[in-house]
């Protein structure tokens, strides 16, 4: 006993002596995303934060989204970096049980701008009542749709589902596709799953369908897939929404072939791109289905986790601490057209789809963090599949939702 | 006498010396290799950060292994033993490098697969490098009976492995074609091979474009038959067709055949190239014989030069089996398994339950795998019998 105290006191002393004389210590960070003006954003937030932290050597990673997907599990397990990006939520799910992220509950209460201005958020960052993560930035999702088409038609923005439906029959009665959508990788097709089953039977009903407490032959989701199959037979997708990703799906949007796009804003950007202005363009929030329900909204976020393996957890904290201020997610978010999720951060006002979005998120009634989010992966890849089958042939619907119920009794075992 | 003694004790103390030596050498190769560490090498070369040390000391531990190695052969080449049976050991001593990362590689996992294929598992080992599965037995088989994707993949792997046979023919003609003299033929045959040059990726990536119902070839050729080009509202030109260009990858029915069709453009070349180099071995005597006896056209082909193909024929075979096996790349990078799963194969929908995007199931993937595994070794079984019979008839 004497002799372990001896000794701990002595390690102590040389950890001691190693901080005073090694002066520099490490923070290796990996990002996920090599979009231009995404990884531009990340760059400078690194920067600034090696600015303020001289003494601390930061190695920034970067790699491609999708293939983060697959690498991190061994970023977790092997090779950790000290601070690595990952998806809030259920996404979170599998590496906080087995243990892999660090608890960083310690960081939310003693951090003053963390433990105040993130309480929208904080339920999202929350698995067994501890704090996993620290968001950067999150979007709103909705209706983008051709401003001057309906204007042209003489529309306005639907408030309620008959109103959207009218507008449609308006639409194809010009020769415009009402809807436009790429459903390759099939995530697109859950934005509208989503948003038909919140407008249809709430956030409960999303959270509970995505827990796993509601199977999918209930009659609630069955009344949110024969509103879709109204929406699919008066509102029609473009036809080939199978083949196209969903930079591919803004090709008849910008044409004018296509007038709306159920999407999220990241996807501004890419329409400016492809030629549209700002008054061609605007966006609206998902009509009302059932009159009277409180109105929630998809809010996808991204964040920040220490993996448990990290070992520099002090320097990790310190930077978890740097990208939760006002100044780094106003900077960051204005730069990638996103919203912070720091209520005290600014938002860049020249942007109206930023604006707009902030007004849509803070109004909510509930933040849904999306389908393939809220459900385990194995489940959502099969939902996701469930999707696309059924709007590609209505009639199969049945054998949809029956396989659905199949995997999730397996699934949420 | 006495100098016959000496050189024999000399020879002897010096064999014992190189195999202690060799021995001493092993040993220290060994404990080194336990005891570097990144860690170590930082302190030992002064790296700034931890991350610097890991390429070198990927590089100590390299040489530490072939070091451990080499010294290993020593020590095995100077002990007695080994040079009263040096015919019988040295083969093994060649293979046993290769038996290792064979081993290792290829053996271990397909028994760890199986092992998991009795679990569910996220494929997740937790901080302390615990496995977190757990023993279900064979209640992932059981799902696999019930599972619908499943019957979809086996089917589709075997729509695979009967179209894919069509490059066999189809390459035989066209080396038949390309079989003659005339000025410029290996341009021509040159152009015939590239498809099998360019990467399975690139040829998915072709097709895709090709099959795009939008803006590719196909739907290029199906507007100078049922399209029109007219103003839409915002007055940009638009298409409008009836009926509307068939979208292949996009449609469960035609799906997998789009990709079969990508996949028989490489294959098809590679079987030619091989009915090439087996038709400049035919013997002119036998189709000299045959002319003089009066055969001529299907009767040549059928009696006198297949015969004579029938390596080529075989080879040919074998590869397009295992091409149809390999159909991973072609899915991966056209369809995914989609639309909604329905151009899945086996090897592809596991990857999909177990790997991809997170999925996580690697139980369920595993059961998977080794259901194709027990295909493949049906097919396998038979080409090592053919092998060894073909071995026994040589000697």
């Amino acid at each position: 006993m004497k002799f372990k105290l001896n000794f701990s006191i002595a390690s102590i002393a040389a950890a001691a002596l190693m901080s005073t004389s090694a002066m520099a210590s490490d923070l290796i960070i990996t990002f996920d995303d090599l979009n231009p003006d995404k990884k531009a954003a990340y760059d400078a937030a690194v920067e600034a934060f090696k600015k303020a932290n001289p003494d601390i050597n930061v190695t920034a990673n970067n790699g491609d989204r999708e293939a983060h997907k697959g690498s991190i599990r061994n970023a977790l397990q092997n090779d950790s970096p000290d601070v690595i990006t990952w998806y809030p939520g259920n996404r979170m799910g599998p590496f906080v049980d087995a243990g892999l992220f660090m608890d960083i509950s310690d960081l939310w209460a003693s951090d003053e701008n963390l433990a105040s201005n993130f309480n929208a958020i904080k339920p999202t960052m929350t698995r067994d009542g501890k704090q996993w993560g620290v968001p950067y930035s999150y979007y709103q999702w909705g209706v983008y749709y051709r401003k001057d088409i309906y204007d042209k038609l003489s529309l306005s923005e639907p408030k309620t589902w008959d109103e959207l439906l009218s507008n449609c029959d308006v639409m194809k009665e010009a020769g415009v596709t009402p809807f436009t959508i790429g459903t390759k990788f099939l995530w697109t097709a859950a934005g509208v799953f989503d948003y038909l089953n919140l407008r249809t039977n709430g956030y409960d009903v999303h959270n509970d369908l995505t827990a796993g407490k509601i199977k999918y032959t209930d009659d609630r989701i069955r009344a949110t897939f024969a509103n879709w199959e109204v929406m699919l037979d008066r509102c029609s997708f473009v036809s080939t929404h199978a083949t196209m990703s969903w930079q591919d799906a803004i090709a008849p949007f910008a044409n004018g072939d296509a007038a709306m796009y159920v999407m999220g804003n990241f996807s501004v950007g890419q329409y400016k791109d492809a030629g549209l202005t700002d008054e061609q363009i605007d966006f609206f929030q998902f009509p009302e289905i059932t009159a009277g329900l409180p109105r929630a909204e998809e809010a996808p976020a991204d964040a920040f986790f220490i993996p448990a393996k990290a070992k520099n957890v002090e320097n990790a904290k310190k930077f978890l601490s740097f990208i939760a201020t006002a100044e780094v997610q106003s900077e960051w978010n204005k730069a990638i057209g996103q919203l912070p999720p720091n209520a005290e951060a600014e938002i860049n006002t020249d942007d109206k789809f930023i604006v707009e979005g902030m007004e849509t998120l803070s109004t909510a009634a509930g933040l849904a963090q999306f389908y393939d989010r809220d459900a385990p992966a194995a489940m959502a890849k099969e939902g996701m599949q469930g999707f696309q089958r059924f709007m590609l042939d209505p009639s199969t619907l049945d054998e949809v939702l029956e396989n659905l119920d199949k995997v999730q009794a397996e699934v949420y075992k | 006498m006495t100098s016959n003694t000496t050189v024999l004790t000399d020879r002897f103390a010096t064999a014992t010396g190189r195999a202690i030596a060799a021995g001493v050498v092993l040993v220290l190769c060994v404990a080194a290799l336990m005891f570097v560490s990144t860690d170590l090498v930082q302190e030992l070369f002064g790296y700034s950060q931890n991350i610097k040390a890991r390429e070198p000391t990927f590089f100590i531990r390299i040489s530490l292994l072939i070091g451990a190695i080499a010294a290993a052969f020593f020590l095995i080449t100077s002990l007695s033993y080994y040079k009263r049976n040096k015919v019988a050991i040295a083969p093994w001593m060649f293979l046993s490098i290769g038996l290792v990362f064979f081993m290792i590689y290829v053996i271990v996992p397909i028994f760890q697969s199986i092992s998991y294929s009795f679990t569910r598992w996220n494929g997740l080992y937790d901080i302390n490098g615990i496995w977190t599965g757990e023993w279900v037995g064979l209640h992932n088989y059981k799902l696999l009976l019930n599972d619908p994707n499943f019957y979809t993949s086996l089917w589709n792997n075997l729509l695979w492995l009967l179209l894919f046979m069509l490059a066999v023919p189809i390459g035989l003609f066209i080396a038949l074609f390309l079989n003659q003299t005339v000025r410029g033929i290996r341009i021509y045959k040159s152009l015939f091979f590239f498809p099998f040059v360019i990467s399975q990726v690139v040829v998915g990536l072709i097709f895709t474009w090709a099959y795009n119902p939008e803006f590719g070839l196909l739907s290029e050729i199906w507007s100078w038959f049922f399209c029109e080009t007219k103003t839409n509202i915002m007055g940009n030109l638009t298409r409008v067709c009836s009926p509307e260009p068939p979208s292949i990858l996009g449609d469960e029915t035609m799906a997998t055949y789009g990709i079969i069709a990508a996949g028989l453009w490489p294959q098809i070349a590679y079987c030619m190239i091989l009915y090439l180099t087996g038709l400049n071995n035919i013997s002119s005597d036998q189709i000299e014989a045959g002319r003089l006896d009066g055969a001529k056209g299907w009767k040549m082909l059928r009696h006198v030069v297949l015969p004579q193909l029938k390596p080529a024929t075989f080879i040919a075979i074998v590869v397009t089996v295992i091409g149809a096996l390999r159909s991973f790349d072609m899915i991966a990078t056209m369809t995914q398994g989609g639309p909604y799963g329905s151009s899945n194969v086996l090897a592809y929908y596991m990857y999909d339950q177990a790997v991809g995007e997170g999925v996580g199931r690697y139980g369920y993937g595993s059961a998977i795998a080794t259901v194709l595994f027990l295909i493949m070794l049906v097919y396998i079984s038979y080409f090592l019998w053919r092998m060894y019979q073909d071995e026994m008839e040589a000697r």
